[in-house]
């Protein structure tokens, strides 16, 4: 699992050596089947909403599609068999161990916080009710992008490492260093 | 997207009149793997390309409308396969079929699904019988997203023929080494990819026993007409946090092995609504 040949996505427009996107489109989902040779897709997105007691970025453990959508949605014979299984797609920073960019610098990635996030409608905000009932549900926070990339990605055969950064925050040096190119 | 079907459910009708003048006494949609009433007698069969001016293109769904009988029953309708919304088809269009029913005045409406289970004491091959419906797939939630659909309960579906699947599924069982009927809620997801174990604890908080990614628009299409639907999910797996998920193939076998019991239940079912 080379974090080294990882397929980048920035969401957030802030990080150097990452494919830039405003929202989650077609293009993602090209980038990420393209025959670039890499096992992970490395995303950044944005957190909203996050629940008490989570601050600051996180890792995404798992997720919840609220979104009412699928990028996967079409014909079956397009894009190969559908029906991908999701589970255990989001690495962790234990399985970034072993990476000669995470142990060298003591894995910064270890000291992100991970979380669940619900996956909502580009665009869309959360009112305190709406929040009150994802967190309910298990979300720790929603994003609007890394949910339907993730399934994308599920589908191309890819593990995800996928970041989450509260508006207005940066991620720390250390953690750029660890994920960039 | 698919937006349109090439045929519109009158038409269908039009042609189902011309192959059979009686009016079954039910239509059975059957999902994913799933396959009973093989030995119809008087068989006639219409592909659903002939019908509907389309073929599904899910491996385990061939595509085809058979009306016959059984030895001892009365004439059904059986159609082996369905069209699905994370296919890229249209309301309209996955909902084609079971207006072609209502139209035709098909007075029940037996529809099957290949389920993952949620609820834990489900094992692999269980019948569920469907009391309720939870409908995440709805092409209106891409607007709004699914927090309006998680806020509601779930759809009471217990009617009739419902009933009538339990109680035969307990005369059937009854004094045999066989498992009785489950019943439970069945939440409908627009897929096409399984659940992360984070939807499914979320599923399971809100009381939902299985999922899949059907059956929902089938039963929608029923309300307020004079057919009466009624549901049964194969369970293929059940979720269970230590055990990794299987794919498509799981859900074709598991489907398959658990046809015979979903063939004599509804068997039975059919000879009882012979006689009513």
């Amino acid at each position: 699992m080379k974090l080294r040949y990882a397929k980048r996505i920035d969401f957030t427009s802030s990080y150097p050596d990452f494919e830039h996107f405003e929202q989650f489109n077609q293009k993602v989902i090209e980038l990420i089947r393209d025959k670039e040779k890499a096992e992970v897709v490395i995303v950044i997105d944005r957190a909203y909403g996050l629940a008490p007691k989570h601050d600051g970025a996180h890792l995404l453990s798992d997720h919840l599609n609220l979104s009412g959508d699928n990028p996967l949605v079409g014909p079956n014979d397009a894009i190969g068999q559908r029906f991908p299984v999701v589970n255990n797609i989001y690495l962790s920073a234990a399985d970034t161990i072993n990476q000669e960019e995470t142990w060298t610098m003591g894995n910064p990635l270890s000291k992100l916080r991970s979380g669940i996030a619900a996956g909502v409608k580009p665009g869309l905000r959360l009112n305190d009710e709406e929040l009150a009932l994802a967190y309910s549900m298990g979300a720790h926070f929603y994003n609007w992008n890394t949910v339907p990339t993730m399934i994308a990605a599920a589908h191309a055969g890819l593990k995800v490492l996928a970041i989450a950064v509260p508006e207005g925050e940066q991620l720390s040096d250390a953690v750029v260093m660890t994920i960039r190119r | 997207m698919i937006t349109t079907a090439p045929k519109t459910a009158a038409d269908a009708v039009g042609q189902l009149k011309q192959i059979s003048s009686v009016v079954p006494v039910a239509a059975i949609v059957l999902g994913s793997g799933v396959s009973v009433l093989d030995d119809l007698h008087d068989a006639r069969v219409i592909s659903y390309q002939e019908l509907f001016g389309l073929a599904p293109g899910v491996a385990g769904h061939s595509g085809t409308l058979t009306i016959g009988h059984t030895e001892d029953g009365p004439m059904v309708a059986v159609l082996r396969g369905r069209f699905h919304l994370y296919e890229g088809y249209d309301w309209p269009t996955v909902t084609l079929a079971a207006r072609a029913i209502v139209e035709w005045g098909v007075p029940n409406l037996l529809l099957t699904n290949a389920a993952g289970g949620l609820n834990l004491e489900y094992s692999v091959g269980d019948l569920m019988v469907l009391t309720g419906y939870r409908d995440h797939l709805n092409p209106q939630l891409k607007t709004t997203g699914l927090l309006p659909a998680i806020k509601i309960p779930p759809t009471d579906c217990r009617n009739s023929l419902s009933e009538k699947l339990l109680e035969v599924g307990e005369k059937l069982t009854l004094g045999s080494k066989e498992k009785s009927l489950q019943q439970g809620v069945y939440a409908g997801l627009l897929g096409p990819c399984y659940e992360t174990m984070a939807e499914i604890e979320m599923l399971r908080r809100l009381k939902a026993d299985a999922v899949g990614m059907s059956t929902v628009p089938e039963m929608l299409s029923c309300d307020g007409s004079a057919t009466t639907a009624a549901a049964v999910s194969v369970i293929t797996n059940v979720w269970r946090p230590e055990e990794a998920m299987g794919g498509h193939e799981e859900v074709l076998t598991a489907s398959k092995n658990a046809s015979k019991r979903l063939d004599r239940l509804f068997r039975a079912v059919l000879t009882e609504l012979g006689k009513a």
